[in-house]
């Protein structure tokens, strides 16, 4: 990454904490503009509305631009083997750089739009190329999966996107699986992966956008080391599918106890890893993975009728949050062990917002229909005031 | 752990921008010494509210013959009170204005006992059939409820679901736009014309709330409800008829231009994205040729662009 760049992001990551000590009420505005002062932004950046409506248009008139040459040059591309698409790929990713270099564009959309479309470009272009040496469908699927780690690694490198490095992970597994003992890669990678990418996202060398993308693979990876193993994906042979060995490598029936266990081990230690290091993104994703445990659990064993599972899962996680907040709010300033459940300085409006949509997207209630439907024991959804029940 | 900020808030400290005790609190949270897991006790609560209703769902699907019709009418009644008394017992005090949560949990007690409520009112509905030709009219008796509870406890996200409910007693669903919002034909073209007048109503709601300022924090949610219905209600249309292509582009651009002037950066682009589809549906389809097609939108692609940027500095000039 540039080191102009860099220091835009340190700077930004600065006044984006003095914007939340202000929200909060935390400091004044005359302190706000001190900090502001004292750490200047250079960059041209749009607020999230405009940026999306930027990375739209920008996607949409950089492909119909392609698509114009493609009419033109119809029959020279399909004999081409994707050197066009590569040549207008190098030309965004040129774009890129001039943006995000002289430029000095920061979340403005267009340098994000180009950086996504010239990387497919590049990709599309380089598969069609390697489509023509007819080196076989598997050389083929390595090939493109080492193009994507490669690509996307140095995109996010160069630019510092996290997205590109979340890819790149999400590619760099299946990568794996497709060599020798892939299950088990797919366990010890994570394993010493995880807490040396943990590590450096707190560490000053890094630029905020790197230490996101070390959080980002991070995340990936455990996702990996979950899936590899968690007992639905050992009987399904779900990693072996990848090489095309499905049940043939897996190890003998005495192991499959082993599998159960880490599907409710696992979560619980991400959990405790989370808490233990005060991280939040550890303590999410340990949440995350308890729900799924729980819900594998049900899956295997009917350990209840699913209305008992779920309203008394639904009861205890209430219960369970509503304790917690207690126990943390009972102690000295409100706080027990690094934790609180007062808000800091996030943005309250931001999750109230969503949680507005999420609830109206979600428990809004089925409209009326023009005849009078009748109860039906198993079917439709009825109810009122976002009542979803599936009567 | 954010190493930039903990180094900011040590010199800002040193230079005396921050006070001693702002940048103890801050070197704290920036260290990663405290942190806040609100978010995370607000997620475990809705998936709670999630879970219990699914539950719900479930326990009158599967037990209807062995509890009995009564049985779940008083179980669910009961739930539901409990629910609101304990979220009435923990409601802030009433304000028109903005009136902060003193319970973390307020609002999902509050979402639950609402939605345990709409599910009683329609089961009683459904199998006692006490409206009933009118049954339909539980959607708004429901609404109405909902949307006192909103005002009364000062929740968005319950008003937002006495909008959707309004808007399916009109026979409109809010959540994901019904298939038979999408279909054609003349149940379609009626369900359409309900979407826009829903659509209307929650706009001018949400322009009362304001004029009167009573609750005008709740305006938001029924401007952006009733304009994604009115958007959404034309756009099912676009396909059918030139009349509606038409229509698209003219509200949209009437309503990105007022909220240009306003500054609502989310109703602009709304608007925007209706009017940029309703004028490429009316040129597009007239002209059936694929080298104009890409010139079209790539000549007007770069022209929204550059127009999106001068109203994007125009707006922040204007801040």
């Amino acid at each position: 990454m540039r080191a102009e760049a860099a220091l835009a992001e340190r700077r930004f990551e600065v006044r984006a904490a003095a914007r939340g000590w202000h929200r909060a009420g935390a400091i004044g505005e005359d302190v706000r503009a001190a900090i502001e002062a004292a750490y200047p932004d250079d960059r041209a950046r749009l607020g999230p509305v405009f940026r999306v409506l930027v990375f739209g248009f920008t996607v949409l008139a950089v492909n119909a631009l392609f698509g114009l040459f493609g009419v033109i040059m119809a029959a020279a591309l399909t004999r081409s083997d994707g050197i066009p698409l590569l040549f207008f790929g190098l030309v965004l990713v040129a774009a890129t750089e001039l943006q995000l270099g002289p430029l000095r564009r920061t979340q403005g959309g267009t340098e994000s739009a180009t950086a996504v479309v010239g990387l497919c470009y590049l990709l599309g272009g380089l598969l069609w190329l390697v489509e023509s040496a007819q080196l076989g469908s598997e050389a083929w699927i390595n090939l493109a999966l080492i193009l994507v780690v490669a690509l996307c690694g140095g995109a996010a490198w160069r630019w510092g996107y996290v997205f590109f490095a979340a890819i790149a992970a999400l590619a760099f597994f299946p990568l794996l699986a497709r060599g020798p003992g892939g299950r088990v890669t797919w366990v010890i990678v994570p394993l010493v992966l995880a807490p040396v990418l943990l590590r450096a996202s707190d560490s000053a060398r890094l630029t905020p956008s790197h230490r996101r993308s070390c959080q980002a693979v991070a995340v990936v990876s455990l996702v990996f080391l979950y899936v590899a193993v968690h007992l639905g994906s050992w009987d399904l042979g779900l990693v072996e599918a990848l090489t095309g060995e499905w049940h043939a490598s897996r190890p003998p029936p005495p192991f499959r106890p082993l599998f159960a266990v880490a599907t409710a081990l696992v979560p619980l230690l991400t959990l405790a890893w989370g808490i233990v290091a005060r991280r939040r993104l550890l303590i999410n994703l340990g949440l995350v993975g308890v729900v799924s445990a729980l819900v594998t659990l049900r899956f295997y064993v009917h350990v209840a009728p699913l209305w008992v599972a779920l309203l008394a899962g639904g009861a205890g996680a209430l219960g369970l949050a509503l304790g917690l907040r207690r126990y943390l709010d009972s102690g000295p300033a409100h706080e027990r062990h690094g934790f609180t459940a007062e808000p800091l300085f996030a943005d309250p409006e931001r999750r109230s917002a969503l949680e507005v949509a999420a609830s109206v997207a979600r428990l809004s209630p089925a409209a009326r229909v023009a005849e009078r439907p009748g109860f039906q024991g198993g079917g439709g959804r009825s109810g009122g005031g976002g009542a979803t029940g599936e009567f | 752990m954010n190493p930039d900020v903990a180094a900011a808030v040590g010199r800002l400290g040193r230079e005396g921008t921050l006070t001693p005790g702002q940048a103890a609190l801050f070197g704290r949270v920036a260290r990663d010494e405290l942190v806040s897991v609100r978010p995370e006790l607000r997620a475990v609560l809705y998936g709670g509210v999630l879970a219990v209703m699914g539950g719900v769902g479930v326990l009158v699907q599967q037990n209807l013959d062995r509890l009995g019709p009564v049985a779940i009418a008083v179980g669910l009644w009961l739930a539901a009170a409990a629910a609101l008394l304990w979220a009435l017992r923990h409601a802030p005090p009433f304000s028109w204005g903005p009136a902060a949560s003193t319970h973390l949990a307020f609002d999902y007690i509050l979402l639950l006992g609402v939605l345990l409520t709409g599910a009683a009112l329609a089961y009683v509905e459904v199998k006692f059939t006490p409206l009933g030709p009118a049954w339909s009219h539980h959607l708004l008796v429901m609404s109405v409820f909902a949307a006192l509870l909103a005002v009364r406890g000062d929740s968005r996200v319950v008003a937002g679901l006495a909008l959707s409910t309004f808007a399916a007693w009109r026979g409109v669903s809010a959540s994901p736009f019904q298939r038979s919002f999408w279909l054609r034909g003349d149940a379609a073209a009626t369900m359409r014309v309900e979407a826009l007048l829903a659509g209307l109503v929650f706009a001018g709601l949400g322009y009362a709330l304001v004029r009167s300022d009573r609750k005008a924090h709740f305006e938001p949610v029924a401007t952006h409800l009733g304009w994604l219905l009115i958007l959404g209600a034309i756009t099912a249309g676009v396909g059918d008829e030139g009349g509606a292509r038409l229509s698209l582009f003219v509200v949209g651009a009437g309503l990105a231009a007022l909220a240009f002037r306003r500054g609502r950066f989310s109703l602009f682009g709304m608007g925007l994205v209706a009017a940029y589809i309703g004028l490429s549906g009316i040129v597009v389809a007239g002209v059936h040729d694929a080298f104009f097609g890409y010139l079209w939108f790539s000549a007007t692609g770069i022209g929204v662009l550059v127009g999106l940027l001068a109203a994007q500095r125009t707006m922040r000039g204007r801040a």
